[in-house]
């Protein structure tokens, strides 16, 4: 397990682990008294992904929605 | 009422308080506890209740071989305990305890087969329904409802028994023990992704005898309900069962700490009405329950007790 806190995690970092939780799982390699915790880190990373992946789309449309249909720049916007 | 079919038994012993597992494990004698306590109420005096007696090794040798049977004889320890995996451990008492939840279904599937009683429930620990042929895991040992499969068509000569397991978790083991018996309808509903991984709609068995019906996390009991109205109950009424087993394993939950499967008691109450219906028209309402998990001891022994209702309600 990645010690990189999750909402710290970059996208390919938590999309990484987020492969091998689902293998885990899918493989039952996995303790039953630990699967539901393993369950739910893979929750977290996917939602972080979710986030990252919505920044990136936001970013994306900051651009493309500019005036005239001409890129000039990128707008400012909340997502980190 | 004694002597009658018009009743319910409740299988059970206290041997199976005797399989400790070590402290803050999930699968713990207090389950049992608790579920006899909520069986004390005067609700359930009708119960015509009987001990347990240990499984003869013959009704193991049903479903595991004789090498499975010897190694776990030969794990148990004189004392501490002895971790067979990650989840399931044994103890000096756990070899009687799962010889007595064996004996519990073996003598349920003969009371009911008898005309004793109408249907039983097995309050026993521990559970059996991921126990594979040579692999105890998943605090399993032994076979149960597998094992209660097998007596009812070899013994009594029944040509199908169906097997309801509605237990949060798949019941791997059964599969693996009834792969290749055509004789036996299993039919599983269980959260995926969610251990132990297996479980998936296309494992169907080698005779079209399994049906897994997955559920993803959070899902409700209305989810639950139209699975098993559109999948489950039609197959089962097609295959015309002539005995019902269930693993009723009540991990489902939503205050289970297991998993997120969100049902509450009224599904379990539910999912057992519709069982008892596929059995009064196609197996004279014999119905054999077995218990699986549930580890809120609050909600597990409030659903085992509205189970056993809905079985004394309709065994009477």
């Amino acid at each position: 397990m990645n010690d990189t806190p999750v909402e710290k995690m970059s996208f390919e970092q938590a999309m990484a682990e987020l492969e091998q939780v689902v293998q885990k799982l899918e493989n039952g390699q996995v303790a039953l008294e630990e699967s539901i915790q393993l369950y739910e880190r893979g929750d977290a990373l996917r939602k972080r992904c979710e986030a990252k992946l919505q920044a990136a789309e936001e970013k994306v449309a900051a651009i493309t929605t500019d005036a005239a249909g001409n890129p000039t720049g990128t707008k400012a916007f909340d997502a980190q | 009422m004694e002597g009658s079919a018009m009743t319910t038994a409740l299988f059970t012993h206290s041997d199976c308080l005797e399989h400790e597992t070590p402290e803050g494990h999930s699968e713990r004698a207090d389950r049992l506890r608790a579920i006899w306590k909520a069986l004390e109420d005067p609700a359930f005096d009708a119960l015509d209740r009987r001990e347990a007696p240990l499984a003869e090794r013959s009704e193991l040798l049903r479903v595991h071989p004789e090498a499975h049977v010897a190694a776990i004889e030969a794990a148990i320890p004189a004392e501490g305990y002895v971790s067979l995996d990650a989840d399931t451990h044994v103890m000096a008492g756990s070899l009687v305890a799962a010889l007595r939840a064996v004996g519990a279904v073996v003598s349920a599937v003969d009371a009911v087969m008898a005309g004793e009683v109408k249907n039983a429930f097995c309050a026993i620990r521990p559970p059996g329904h991921h126990a594979e042929r040579v692999t105890p895991m998943g605090f399993c040992l032994f076979g149960n409802v597998s094992i209660g499969a097998k007596r009812a068509l070899d013994h009594y000569g029944l040509e199908r028994v169906a097997i309801i397991d509605f237990d949060v978790h798949h019941g791997n083991g059964t599969q693996d023990l009834l792969w290749d018996e055509p004789r036996i309808l299993f039919c599983s509903t269980h959260q995926m992704p969610l251990y132990p991984g297996t479980g998936e709609p296309r494992e169907t068995g080698a005779h079209d005898n399994i049906i897994n019906a997955p559920l993803p996390p959070m899902s409700d009991g209305a989810a639950f309900r139209k699975i098993m109205e559109e999948q489950i109950l039609p197959a089962l009424d097609d295959f015309q069962p002539e005995l019902v087993l269930i693993s009723a394993g009540f991990d489902a939950h939503k205050d289970d700490p297991l998993a997120q499967l969100n049902f509450d008691v009224e599904d379990f109450v539910w999912v057992t009405e519709k069982i008892c219906d596929i059995a009064d028209k196609h197996a004279g309402g014999r119905v054999v329950s077995t218990l699986e998990g549930g580890y809120d001891l609050e909600s597990l022994a409030a659903s085992t007790a509205a189970h056993v209702k809905v079985l004394m309600e309709r065994g009477a």
